[in-house]
């Protein structure tokens, strides 16, 4: 593993990428209206209803980098909010990146808030979550991802500020890639499995202007950046993810959305493509 | 013979007298007075599916009758069924769980001539109330109760009362005029 100097140094360059893009969108989100913190790629620091199921579907479109083929990933996933401050939800994994649409794997995701305080439009929170998950697709790039990806585990604290009129999150992360399922090793090395994922995301209410019932639609506008850095190479990526959200009847939503890989050293297969996310949302179901 | 009906008589009337005793007890402790409903207002959130989980969770208490939320102010004009048992703690405790906190909680109590003495708490049901700041004096009619314990109140205004030093115990309220 590099030394911890080094390894602060690559993060403050990353850190560094990200914050000029960062002030161009807190200064174009930072006007007028309210906010969302229900963020599309990552997830915030507060909790779901307790007695709540999530329903989500979200499908991946992507395109590889060294053919043109598009990978589609399919995953499932159900979420319950089990108490106040828990919650646990699981996914199954469904992907064509093998040349045929199948079963990879899936994984469970636990969130603990332990950080609450509330006031009038605003609150911070913050929780500690924690991924296990199981692939047993081969294991094609040097990026560590638990969605979709590699076999592993995932740790980390997430801290978000809902401040009346902009919504910020931010997580950071430490993964260890095991090897995948059916005989797939992680064949870059045991010394390059774990890696430290830094999350920055913004959201902004654009839509309905003036809150007068639970059926107007409300549009949000999220802005979130995603970077990885591999503690034993060094190497990292950095990406953004602008997407829009449509909620319904305060119940279901919809997410579209872009990633796009804006840095990398480390060798991934396809980083750029549309999502599209569906959850609906049942209240006091258990 | 005369004698044995004459007590069986007798013990007849003594039951009666603790039945009609028990049930006077029972009934003036009841009809002292009734929360007809609570005002409520939510902090931590902004967005109408957040304010539409409290509004879910509020309506499966089986004491409330009806929830009007008014999105833009965070409130929640809560009703109750009529004699029904009102408990404070189990309304927080929703809006809690849906993910929220209560900022601000105002009772509406139909009193029937209740005597408001200096710190005597009065119960209504499971709730027990203890007026702050408060001169003693008659209740009667519809009066408006602000709660002022740690959970009910913002974290600020909690400060600024200052009842900090003061036990705070499950079922028990210090309120305010």
């Amino acid at each position: 593993m590099l030394p911890y100097n080094t390894l602060l140094f690559k993060f403050s360059l990353i850190i560094t990428q990200m914050k000029f893009q960062l002030l161009i969108s807190l200064l174009l989100l930072a006007s007028s209206g309210w906010s969302q913190e229900l963020f599309s790629v990552t997830e915030p620091a507060s909790n779901r209803a307790v007695g709540s199921i999530g329903f989500r579907i979200d499908n991946s479109i992507m395109n590889e980098l060294n053919r043109s083929k598009i990978d589609y990933h399919l995953i499932p996933e159900i979420a319950l909010g089990v108490s106040k401050t828990f919650m646990v939800s699981g996914n199954v994994f469904f992907s064509n990146r093998d040349d045929v649409f199948k079963y990879e794997g899936g994984s469970i995701y636990l969130k603990k808030r332990f950080l609450s305080h509330d006031a009038i439009q605003r609150h911070f929170r913050m929780a500690a979550f924690g991924t296990l998950s199981y692939n047993n697709s081969d294991v094609h790039q040097e990026e560590i991802s638990m969605y979709g990806h590699n076999s592993g585990l995932e740790i980390g604290v997430v801290a978000t500020q809902l401040l009346h009129k902009v919504a910020l999150s931010s997580a950071i992360s430490f993964v260890k890639a095991t090897d995948n399922g059916n005989n797939n090793k992680f064949v870059y090395g045991l010394k390059n499995s774990k890696a430290v994922n830094y999350t920055f995301s913004v959201g902004k209410l654009m839509l309905p202007t003036q809150y007068k019932n639970y059926k107007q639609t409300n549009v949000n506008l999220m802005l979130e950046f995603l970077s990885q850095l591999n503690t034993e190479s060094g190497k990292y990526f950095a990406d953004v993810a602008p997407s829009l959200q449509m909620i319904f009847n305060s119940q279901s939503r919809i997410d579209v959305g872009y990633r796009k890989q804006l840095s990398s050293t480390l060798l991934r297969t396809a980083p750029n493509g549309i999502f599209i996310r569906l959850e609906y949302s049942l209240f006091n179901a258990f | 013979m005369i004698a044995q009906s004459r007590v069986n008589e007798y013990h007849k009337t003594t039951k009666m007298k603790i039945i009609f005793l028990f049930i006077a007890v029972a009934l003036s402790l009841t009809t002292m007075a009734q929360i007809t409903k609570v005002s409520l207002q939510a902090s931590g959130l902004t967005c109408s599916m957040c304010s539409n989980a409290i509004n879910k969770a509020l309506n499966t208490l089986d004491f409330v009758e009806k929830v009007k939320p008014d999105i833009k102010t965070y409130t929640f004009e809560i009703s109750f069924k009529p004699n029904s048992n009102v408990d404070f703690e189990k309304i927080k405790k929703k809006v809690e769980d849906a993910g929220f906190s209560v900022s601000g909680f105002i009772a509406t109590i139909n009193f029937e001539n209740v005597t408001l003495q200096d710190n005597t708490p009065i119960k209504i049901g499971v709730n027990s109330l203890i007026f702050m700041h408060t001169k003693a004096q008659s209740l009667k009619g519809e009066v408006k109760v602000r709660l002022l314990d740690k959970g009910f109140i913002s974290s600020k205004e909690y400060k600024t009362y200052g009842i900090s030093s003061l036990l705070t115990e499950r079922g028990i309220y210090h309120v305010t005029i």
